[in-house]
């Protein structure tokens, strides 16, 4: 057998092209020639190997970008908050430090942190499927659309519960939780959705971003908003508010 | 290996294959602190740190894609252990250095050793395989990017040009070509004596 021969034969196994007479031959080989064997194995790894390197390059391209953020993002946090600890003020300067923290407070008033409110445009809930869950639909829609989030979150559930699969029971359950403040129930329903592929996925991002910046957790609020891709609707929003958390 | 359940940690292996940046955030507040105590007592600081432990995700991450890992110790001292090595791997290349071994930061059981181990093997077939595949020619590397990528060597043929025999036979022979490569470089002799 030549090596083009062999290599072919290698290649045909990989690709799953041989009937299981000739796959019986090549196994006869490979027991019967140690070297060809060794040979065989790391051909059939490197057939592996390269089919995961260049399908995933992309996936781990986008994997070390964001553990990039991350890491910077945590290194800077943790260099900050060490250098906050070791600046000691004399008690004799603590009436000019005082003053100066005044009229900072002053001039500065009106760029504080953006808040929740800012940037929740809560879209209103239209249930419009007929048959068995028209009343349960109905009063969630209602509950929803007059901001009674409780009774919502209480229809939502009982409108899951018959359809749990349903990606828009999901979102809005997701938005009565966060109005509540029920933070990590609704970072569960978001995650659910935007963690898969539906017509909610980046709405979904752009809420559990919002979930976070209602409890201050800035750092994530942006990893999560650089998340959103250009094409989604909240993109611009989404932008502007990594703009200001900077 | 006498324990196979599947520890709660391969959440963490998880979260790296779904690029998950919650539970990767509280991936590094939860385990960067002991690397970065560790490197900074031993001739280094936090921007080393940030790398090793941004090298160290990235190669777990391809280790779980390719070979799908699955965790049966904590993922602790596993972390910190990989971390470790591959920090001591850097000093020791500038040898007047001194170095600290400090084996007492977290309690290692064999389990983390036996997982420690086959991550570093596979991260030095990987580093030799990578190596080995850029001392191809333009033309196989082109085409088995092409062949790995597209899928369909239909397509293949016709977007480089030739014919579907061609391009099915030259994509044997490249592979053939890399085997031979890694066979006789003297890295993957070392790599084998550790298996």
């Amino acid at each position: 057998m030549t090596q083009e021969e062999k290599y072919e034969l290698f290649d045909r196994y990989c690709s799953k092209e041989l009937s299981s007479a000739q796959e019986e031959i090549l196994i006869k080989m490979v027991k019967e020639d140690d070297a060809l064997a060794k040979e065989f194995a790391l051909y059939q790894e490197l057939n592996s190997h390269l089919e995961a390197r260049f399908v995933s390059e992309q996936e781990k391209e986008t994997l070390e970008n964001n553990l990039k953020e991350i890491g910077n993002s945590y290194f800077t946090k943790k260099r900050i908050s060490k250098e906050t600890k070791v600046i000691k003020i004399p008690v004799w300067a603590y009436g000019a430090v005082a003053s100066i923290v005044l009229i900072f407070g002053v001039y500065f008033f009106n760029q504080s942190d953006p808040v929740y409110s800012d940037y929740a445009n809560v879209p209103e809930l239209s249930i419009s499927e007929r048959g068995s869950t028209e009343e349960d639909g109905k009063k969630a829609e209602h509950a929803f659309n007059s901001e009674d989030y409780v009774k919502a979150e209480e229809y939502l559930l009982v409108l899951l519960s018959k359809d749990k699969e349903n990606t828009a029971y999901q979102f809005y359950y997701g938005i009565s939780l966060l109005e509540q403040g029920k933070y990590s129930r609704a970072t569960q329903a978001f995650e659910g959705i935007y963690k898969n592929n539906s017509s909610y996925k980046y709405k979904a991002l752009w809420f559990e971003a919002l979930n976070q910046l209602k409890q201050k957790k800035y750092d994530q609020c942006v990893v999560l908003l650089k998340g959103i891709p250009k094409d989604a609707e909240d993109y611009n929003q989404a932008q502007k508010l990594i703009h200001k958390l900077k | 290996m006498a324990n196979t359940k599947i520890h709660a940690d391969q959440k963490y292996i998880e979260a790296l294959l779904r690029n998950d940046p919650l539970v990767l955030t509280e991936m590094y507040k939860k385990f960067a602190p002991k690397v970065i105590g560790y490197i900074k007592k031993n001739s280094g600081d936090e921007s080393v740190a940030q790398d090793i432990i941004q090298e160290v995700l990235i190669t777990i991450y391809k280790q779980a894609k390719e070979k799908g890992l699955q965790l049966t110790c904590p993922f602790d001292a596993y972390f910190f252990l990989l971390c470790k090595r591959r920090w001591l791997n850097e000093l020791k290349k500038n040898t007047d250095t001194l170095v600290t071994i400090n084996e007492e930061i977290v309690s290692i059981s064999d389990e983390s050793i036996h997982f420690v181990e086959e991550t570093e093997i596979f991260n030095a077939k990987h580093k030799l395989y990578s190596e080995m595949f850029d001392e191809l020619g333009k033309a196989c590397k082109e085409l088995l990017k092409a062949s790995f990528t597209i899928k369909s060597m239909e397509e293949v043929a016709s977007k480089l040009g030739q014919s579907y025999g061609y391009v099915r036979k030259k994509k044997s022979l490249c592979i053939g070509k890399l085997t031979q490569l890694i066979q006789s470089s003297p890295k993957f002799n070392q790599i084998k004596k550790l298996l």
